[in-house]
């Protein structure tokens, strides 16, 4: 017996979520596009996979842009005051598992060397509702990377579609179950086996060529069409690298926390002049190496959950899945 | 075509004139054509030429990884090439040093597409095709400026502000813009921080209205800004209204006529504004 929820029945749950306050989230379309964005009322979610919103659900829990703290200046006086951060609970709907995914891989970097009390406490009161993914496209690549359609990493609920608006839902977590007691419906239905992208890659031979491919020409010669913009690193689950900034003026300000991109050339631009990854080129390196080389070594997973949005948005047609395809075949062709 | 493409390439490296050529390849499928270096001739079949060949590939004349591969031959449709004009005349390609092959053009399913004008390349050192003598395939623009317009201001400001919502200053719009070539931006420059770095409201207008204006009495039209957000901001609309004004107010657009003088690099005594005379 697995458990069903009707989509009428799951909407329903998602107004009554609204109206007691919660934040919710889900894919929705803006402009032509899919994007996870906070809803307004159930009926703009779109409760099916057909195709990966452009974006990444690490917004909700590390914003693009986040006060830390406010101050007052009064002379020589300084006063600190706490940022009005907005703490309700908040529950992300249909994530796609290479979203939810995303989020204990952030748990390692936002806990390493010290705790981040913003994310951990934004990890705390979110709920992730998943969907297993029954179609993918060309940039999809998750099962290179050991995840796959109805992977249940990071998730509290999975929610598997039946067709005729009928999902199976996976309670995984205690937030999970908090959610969905008592809504759901016992079914015989069995959920379709899904079928994931097929492997474009193998991780391993990515991972024995970096170990010594730094000064591999590949780099130079792959990279010449990047135009140096953050569309990979931004619409990226697992990209986390921030920048902060003070903001104000002589009354007072705010100091502030904002993603930043390690495509951009002023990302190590040092104050001397003096830039380390001087190149595009050196910057494209570094991500790959960053993703399949040095969090690997420190955490034992990759920084990289196959959701394909990197090649997906690159306005140049780049991305990581076309350089890691032709490390994987430089590798099987032992031209390392 | 295609052959034709391919052999004016062969020929054109095999000459040694040029050292690569700046041209179109095949992408994943349903996605447009990814930009393509070729330095070698026995790999011009790479290249690739069809309605999905919608980035505008000037842009890459202002990159120092591609200025150090040599001379370049760049593949351009009629509307790109009004960036060229732009570019030279404001001294930043060396139009003697540059081949530049035109392709004509059935449309690329843009929005600026509908109604084309420029389907032969106008000033390129050879053009390849003819243009069909069907409508070129055009997408639409989901808002037009005619309907940004009929709105109050208030109204056009709501606007803004929900769609600036969603940047993420990703800056993929300068990147991609051929025009857009300043080696530090002023959104970089941070003695003084002109432009917040925040990507919120504040600062995501602050940066809009920079870069619209940086481009006022420039912007060719290209669309690239709009095609490269991934937030599915109307970017191009500002650069639009800022185009009327332009040719409202001097009779000029960008990227038309080679020997028109550029209205920010230009003074007539004829200019209606007082203040300089």
């Amino acid at each position: 017996m697995s458990a069903i929820i009707h989509e009428s029945g799951l909407r329903t749950l998602i107004d009554g979520w609204l109206a007691s306050g919660k934040l919710v989230a889900a894919p929705v379309e803006v402009s032509g596009r899919v994007l996870y964005q906070r809803l307004k009322s159930s009926g703009e979610a779109i409760l099916e996979s057909r195709e990966r919103p452009a974006n990444s659900i690490k917004q909700f829990l590390f914003p693009r842009h986040q006060a830390l703290f406010r101050y007052r200046l009064n002379g020589k006086q300084v006063e600190l005051v706490d940022s009005a951060d907005d703490t309700r609970e908040q529950i992300i709907v249909a994530a796609r598992p290479c979203d939810a995914a995303s989020l204990p891989v952030l748990d390692h970097i936002f806990n390493c060397d010290c705790k981040d009390a913003g994310f951990d406490e934004a990890r705390q009161r979110t709920t992730v509702i998943a969907l297993a993914c029954n179609s993918h496209d060309e940039a999809c690549f998750c099962t290179s990377v050991g995840l796959g359609p109805s992977s249940e990493a990071g998730a509290d609920a999975l929610l598997v579609d039946l067709g005729d608006s009928e999902f199976e839902v996976r309670v995984l977590t205690d937030k999970g179950r908090k959610l969905f007691e008592g809504r759901t419906e016992p079914g015989t239905r069995e959920a379709p086996a899904l079928e994931g992208p097929p492997r474009k890659f193998d991780a391993g031979a990515v991972r024995q060529f970096l170990a010594n491919g730094f000064d591999n020409p590949l780099w130079g010669e792959e990279s010449v069409g990047c135009l140096g913009c953050g569309v990979c690193t931004y619409t990226c689950p697992v990209c986390h690298c921030f920048d902060m900034v003070d903001e104000g003026n002589a009354a007072g300000g705010e100091r502030v926390r904002n993603w930043d991109s390690c495509q951009f050339q002023m990302f190590t631009q040092h104050a001397s002049g003096h830039n380390p990854r001087a190149t595009q080129s050196q910057r494209q390196r570094q991500r790959i190496y960053h993703k399949f080389s040095i969090y690997p070594e420190r955490f034992g997973a990759l920084l990289c959950t196959g959701c394909g949005n990197c090649a997906r948005n690159c306005p140049a047609g780049l991305g990581v899945l076309r350089l890691l395809e032709k490390i994987d075949s430089r590798v099987r062709q032992q031209h390392v | 075509m295609i052959e034709q493409l391919r052999e004016t390439c062969r020929r054109l490296l095999d000459e040694g004139s040029v050292q690569v050529i700046i041209g179109y390849g095949d992408s994943l499928p349903g996605k447009p054509a990814r930009p393509l270096f070729i330095r070698k001739s026995e790999d011009v079949d790479q290249l690739t030429w069809g309605p999905h060949c919608l980035p505008n590939l000037t842009a890459y004349l202002k990159r120092k990884e591609v200025k150090a591969l040599g001379n370049a031959a760049v593949i351009v449709k009629g509307c790109d090439e009004k960036a060229l004009v732009v570019l030279t005349k404001e001294s930043q390609v060396d139009r003697a040093s540059l081949h530049v092959i035109g392709m004509a053009c059935d449309g690329v399913c843009a929005p600026k597409c509908a109604g084309c004008k420029m389907r032969t390349p106008r000033f390129a050192d050879e053009v390849i095709g003819t243009p069909s003598d069907a409508e070129p395939k055009a997408g639409t623009r989901p808002v037009t400026l005619e309907d940004l317009m009929a709105k109050t201001p208030a109204e056009r400001w709501d606007f803004w502000k929900g769609e600036f919502a969603r940047c993420v200053k990703c800056y993929a719009c300068r990147q991609v813009c051929p025009l857009c070539y300043c080696e530090r931006c002023i959104a970089d420059k941070n003695r003084p921080q002109e432009i917040l770095t925040s990507a919120s409201l504040t600062g995501n207008f602050a940066w809009h209205i920079a870069r619209a204006f940086h481009l006022a009495a420039r912007c060719v039209e290209c669309g690239e800004c709009t095609r490269a957000c991934p937030a599915g901001i109307p970017l191009a609309l500002l650069n639009r209204a800022l185009a009327e004004q332009t040719e409202e107010s001097f009779g000029y657009q960008p990227g038309m006529d080679p020997d028109a003088e550029p209205v920010f690099g230009s003074w007539k005594a004829t200019d209606k504004e007082t203040f300089i005379r």
